[in-house]
């Protein structure tokens, strides 16, 4: 009762801060913002369209030297020829295999680590390793990749396991870092009450501190899953069974120096873009909020 | 914190928790080992991974597997040649481009001896003589060329026509050509220079071609060495500096759009009638053709001196066959090799491929587009590419694309100099 009472004088201002708040408020566009936004847009859409409508198009459009024209006719026998020379189904089930090994080690193995090297921070074994770990960062793969050819090849890691493997080491270390960030967010005291309660470390840890992590492993699922499926040097070079080879390294077939592909190419490309954009579609909530977790700690 | 104190139960389990890590390991390491076990025949691993020829070899590599008994034929098409060598598992028999890259495994001895070999007596002594041009491995013949590429400047023949024109033979008439077209409002070279690939093989290795015996200079500048410089008896900067100048002299004669075009967009405009003249390999005829326009073209030398007898073409191993020390199946890739340089699957290839054989006993070519070579290629005037015999570590490809884009030629030309003096004095 008392708030239609208060608000009832209060109309007249309303208004009036209504009209005031117009320049920036919902009532008129804030142009300069908007034309950024539409350029920043159009920098995603018009490639996107172009790689559409080039897979439909047949050969002979696809080299008429007009991306942007629409396809006619519309064709989809470049998704079907891509299918065939890639082998689709069973370089997506390695692709898919190698990711899903990837970012469930790389959440897993970081985990823990950080959890380890937060808790134990007074002690210098576990700082020193922190500090190890974050300098591999520093170590991009093409510097390491002979040896590691070398040593994969020796003890038969030279298959998409070695590569999952591979994946999740130089994941380790950015995804450590934005745990440790995290995890010192959070209350020793909450880990207090569960000791108290009778837990484990080992229990306090899937019990308490995973699931609390839960935004944080999504932020590192996601950089994990990207780097993965969308890794070329990797596979190529370690994986030396060639049916055991992931989608980008069969793709990279269609453009050589000498030859060009374009209908086929886009088509296959766009076959292996949908995971990464399903798995956006489904989980972009959580890519948002999980890439401000490591900004503020 | 109470957390650093471990309990008795967290650290046992702790304790299970690697020992569980490390079993997960034991077994990934062991799934590498399975695989191939069951089968009777001997799996040799066939690389060869030129696009266009994938599906044609796995045709060949499964009518192969099925005549034999004791044999499959893996066609791979996809796998990292060096990290193959590096890991010691290399393809039993290669398929590809040869080159200075590929030259390096040959010339330290990974490729095993193929001179006993029957198919190795009927390739021709002048096409053979081109593998040792880049290197040797003494008293080994590792590699067989399977099929040559020859490349001259592209012509439109019916533009030619319209205006009247002939093949030049000499660089005047050349440039007659040049300018008589430019007359008409026609565009006589159509230039990508935005491909550093495309100037150094095309504009660079036509002129410089023409005119200089590029297997001599390059056996003179590796004995020169650290040496080579402003004064030496053979340099860049020296014997290069002519033809060089006349590549800017064509060079000028491009479409005014040269910079900012690639391959692709030569392909298409050549397609579409839009330029007389184009300096690309036979290479360029498929991605042409893909455009299903009706263009008629031909191929000639370009003329570089005032003596039509000096006209060459440029050629390159488009494929070569050989077979890695390393293989264990040795015998069986032979057998593989063999049934590729049969005569009916070689010129099969060679004529589905715009390429030319390597045998003595090769048909010559039908296909109009590269005809006009067949003169040239059997007389053996030809010459391997002078961009191609610079190791990849100095950026000639880069440096010749800065002197299409008006770099000074002898600024250019002295850095190319400098560079190869100092490889040679690392090396």
């Amino acid at each position: 009762m008392s708030d239609t009472t208060t608000k009832l004088p209060a109309t007249p201002r309303d208004r009036s801060t209504r009209k005031r708040r117009g320049k920036y408020g919902r009532d008129r566009a804030n142009w300069p913002i908007t034309i950024v936004l539409v350029l920043a847009s159009l920098t995603v859409l018009v490639p996107l369209y172009v790689t559409v409508s080039m897979a439909l198009k047949t050969t002979q459009q696809a080299v008429s030297g007009s991306a942007f024209s629409l396809p006619s006719p519309l064709t989809f026998s470049s998704f079907a020829e891509a299918w065939a020379l890639t082998d689709f189904p069973r370089a997506f089930v390695i692709s898919a295999l190698v990711t899903v090994v990837t970012v469930a080690g790389t959440i897993l193995l970081a985990s823990l680590a950080s959890y380890a090297i937060v808790r134990n921070w007074d002690r210098k074994l576990f700082r020193w390793s922190f500090f190890y770990l974050l300098a591999t960062m520093f170590l991009p793969f093409p510097v390491v990749a002979l040896p590691q050819i070398k040593l994969t090849g020796i003890v038969g890691l030279d298959n998409p396991m070695g590569v999952a493997l591979l994946h999740i080491m130089f994941q380790l270390s950015f995804s450590i870092l934005l745990y440790t960030a995290f995890l010192r967010s959070i209350p020793a005291e909450l880990e207090e009450s569960a000791k108290l309660d009778g837990a484990s470390t080992w229990q306090t840890f899937w019990k308490l501190i995973f699931p609390l992590l839960a935004p944080m492993s999504a932020t590192v699922g996601i950089f994990a899953f990207l780097i993965s499926w969308n890794d070329f040097m990797m596979p190529s070079l370690i994986t030396s069974d060639p049916a055991m080879q992931t989608l980008p390294v069969l793709q990279s077939m269609f453009q050589t120096q000498f030859s060009n592909n374009y209908n086929v190419a886009f088509a296959s490309y766009l076959m292996a873009m949908a995971p990464a954009i399903i798995v956006y579609l489904f989980t972009q909530r959580w890519v948002m909020s999980g890439v401000t977790q490591g900004a503020i700690k | 914190m109470t957390t650093s104190h471990p309990t008795v139960s967290s650290s046992l389990s702790r304790r299970r928790f690697l020992a569980g890590i490390s079993a997960a390991g034991a077994m990934a390491a062991l799934s590498g080992c399975g695989g191939s076990a069951g089968s009777a025949r001997a799996e040799v691993r066939f690389y060869e991974t030129k696009p266009e020829a994938i599906p044609y070899f796995t045709g060949l590599a499964k009518d192969f597997t099925s005549s034999q008994e004791h044999i499959r034929v893996i066609h791979d098409s996809s796998s990292n040649l060096s990290a193959s060598f590096v890991r010691s598992n290399p393809p039993d028999l290669g398929c590809l481009n040869y080159n200075l890259e590929m030259a390096r495994f040959m010339e330290r001895g990974a490729l095993s001896d193929l001179s006993d070999m029957p198919a190795a007596a009927r390739i021709r002594p002048d096409v053979q003589q081109l593998v040792n041009q880049y290197a040797t491995y003494p008293g080994r013949t590792s590699v067989l060329p399977y099929s040559m590429a020859a490349s001259s400047v592209i012509y439109n023949k019916q533009i030619f026509a319209d205006h009247n024109l002939q093949v030049p033979a000499t660089w005047r008439e050349m440039i007659e050509v040049c300018e008589k077209l430019t007359a008409a409002g026609v565009t006589p070279i159509y230039s990508t220079f935005r491909d550093p690939w495309t100037v150094a093989q095309g504009l660079f290795d036509y002129t410089v071609g023409g005119m200089v015996d590029v297997e001599a200079f390059y056996n003179r500048m590796h004995e020169l060495g650290t040496e080579v410089g402003p004064h030496s008896e053979v340099s860049f900067q020296k014997t290069f500096l002519e033809p060089v100048t006349r590549m800017m002299t064509l060079a000028g004669y491009s479409n005014e759009d040269a910079p900012a075009r690639g391959y692709g967009d030569g392909n298409t405009a050549m397609a579409q009638s839009k330029a007389a003249m184009y300096m690309q390999g036979p290479w360029a005829f498929g991605e042409i053709a893909k455009a299903e326009t009706d263009v008629d073209l031909g191929t000639f030398p370009l003329p570089m001196t005032d003596d039509p007898a000096d006209r060459k073409v440029r050629v390159n191993i488009d494929l070569s066959l050989w077979i890695p020390e390393m293989s264990t199946v040795k015998s069986e890739a032979r057998k593989f090799l063999s049934f590729l340089m049969q005569p009916k699957t070689q010129n099969a290839y060679n004529k589905e491929f715009l390429a030319f054989g390597t045998t003595k006993d090769a048909p010559p070519v039908t296909d109009p587009r590269i005809a006009q070579m067949q003169d040239y290629y059997d007389d053996g005037r030809f010459y391997m590419g002078a961009s191609q015999f610079i190791p990849r570590t100095i950026p000639a490809e880069n440096y010749i694309q800065a002197i299409a884009n008006g770099a000074s030629i002898e600024g250019t030309l002295r850095r190319l100099d400098q560079d190869w003096a100092r490889l040679a004095f690392r090396q």
